[in-house]
């Protein structure tokens, strides 16, 4: 059907200038979606540091009498909640000034826009308390498993939406996991394989399961619903089914009230020494989650999320240079892994997209 | 009133071929007033899907001024897609 071969010469070299030029765009967005998500990681950690969370973790104050299991599952459950909220009325703030509010309210009456709700709660909501689970069952050996979410992407691509796979790209989303192992390897530590440990791992894939959905569900999602408005469905149905459903869920579990949550929710919302934390969190989370729509959308899941997996160098990296540097607290400086398994991903990353520019020439 | 990168997908269901700026004529009525009706996000709207196999590349042009238009087309495959997804 396609008279490409016919065209002009000039128009055929404008035309591989273009695609270059589009194609080097969205490698550039998907690896900035991991380092702004490791802004992210560091403001929401300190901000879960500071204020009124000293009192929560502490089960002091407001918090007094807060069950184990709450502050374990629910205090997780809430810090997602109110970075989410923030990051919410960032999106929406934003989305206001760019002019998509509109396409916001009439996207969410459509098939995609319903997808993108469904993807940011398995994404959201789900996959972040399974992490939490696992973390809390097995340790930090789940940092591996939940570390896989960008190979299920590229997978759910590949069957889904009939996205490039080819042998070189899988060995670069191997490298590119064998590099996370390395950097998550530094807090390993009593590896058991008791029953509690085997349900923890259980978790965590089930948590990489959901990352590797939402990407490849919410990249190709971005083709047909502009990313501007993708960012706001997300944010705003992470935010309130995290803060509302989430949060009223764990209390009750936890044998606390379901009014705790919720008054736990209000403290930290309007606590002025955290919540400007999580208002910078949120705006990193923001442009992070976008990017990494966007990046797979331009560059396919398989591509688009290993470039979003630098996050496991850029999380640590941005806590040392905020937490470590920038407030005085020790314990952020990075291992010799860190930085070699940064290396090593820079590699991965590479193959990747080598791998996958030859692959869409031969196609 | 669908949301305008749906829209744009929409228009490609008729199976014509079409650049960006025919889309433009196409849409201008009902959301020329949109920040992102410019040229360069349409252009990237259009890139996106083609890249997502929505809509495909056609021919090629240069015109006078020696700018790139391109003509994209969907195909009853791709056509089915763009349905599943655009009420």
């Amino acid at each position: 059907m396609s008279n490409l071969a016919n065209a002009p010469a000039n128009a055929l070299a404008a035309k591989e200038a273009r695609d270059k030029s589009f194609r080097k765009k969205g490698i550039l967005i998907a690896l900035l979606s991991g380092f702004l998500y490791g802004g992210y990681t560091a403001f929401m950690t300190h901000g879960m540091e500071s204020g009124v969370w000293i009192d929560f973790y502490g089960a002091t104050g407001i918090a007094k009498g807060l069950s184990a299991f709450a502050l374990i599952y629910t205090l997780s459950a809430l810090g997602a909640a109110v970075n989410d909220l923030c990051s919410a009325v960032w999106s929406l703030i934003y989305a206001a000034i760019i002019g998509r509010l509109g396409d916001f309210k009439r996207s969410l009456r459509t098939k995609p826009g319903r997808i993108l709700i469904i993807a940011a709660i398995i994404g959201g909501p789900f996959a972040s308390t399974c992490y939490v689970i696992g973390l809390q069952m097995a340790g930090s050996i789940i940092v591996p498993i939940a570390a896989l979410n960008a190979a299920i992407g590229a997978i759910i691509g590949r069957f889904l939406y009939k996205q490039k796979l080819s042998a070189g790209m899988i060995l670069g989303i191997v490298i590119c996991f064998c590099a996370a192992v390395l950097i998550g390897s530094t807090g390993m530590t009593g590896l058991s394989f008791d029953g509690k440990a085997v349900l923890g791992m259980a978790a965590a894939f089930l948590a990489a399961l959901g990352w590797g959905i939402e990407g490849a569900v919410g990249g190709y999602a971005c083709c047909i619903v502009d990313y501007e408005v993708a960012i706001v469905i997300r944010q705003c149905t992470s935010g309130i089914v995290n803060a509302v459903i989430l949060v009223s869920i764990l209390s009750i579990m936890g044998g606390d009230r379901i009014g705790t949550g919720f008054r736990l929710l209000g403290a930290a919302l309007t606590d002025g020494p955290s919540i400007w934390m999580f208002f910078i969190a949120g705006m990193f989370a923001s442009f992070s989650f976008k990017f990494w729509y966007k990046g797979a959308s331009m560059c396919g899941a398989a591509l688009g999320m290993g470039c979003n997996g630098t996050y496991a160098f850029w999380g640590p990296f941005w806590c040392f240079i905020v937490i470590g540097l920038v407030f005085g607290v020790d314990g952020y400086a990075i291992p010799w892994q860190g930085w070699v398994g940064a290396l090593i991903m820079v590699v991965g990353i590479v193959i990747l997209a080598i791998s996958q520019d030859k692959a869409t020439k031969e196609a | 009133m669908l949301p305008l990168n749906m829209a744009i997908l929409k228009f490609f269901t008729s199976g014509k071929e079409a650049c960006r700026a025919d889309v433009q004529d196409a849409l201008r009525a009902q959301y020329g007033t949109f920040r992102a009706f410019s040229d360069k996000q349409m252009d990237e709207a259009l890139q996106t899907a083609c890249s997502n196999g929505l809509i495909a590349e056609n021919r090629l042009e240069m015109d006078s001024s020696g700018n790139l238009i391109i003509y994209y087309k969907s195909d009853q495959e791709m056509i089915d897609t763009i349905r599943k997804y655009v009420d």
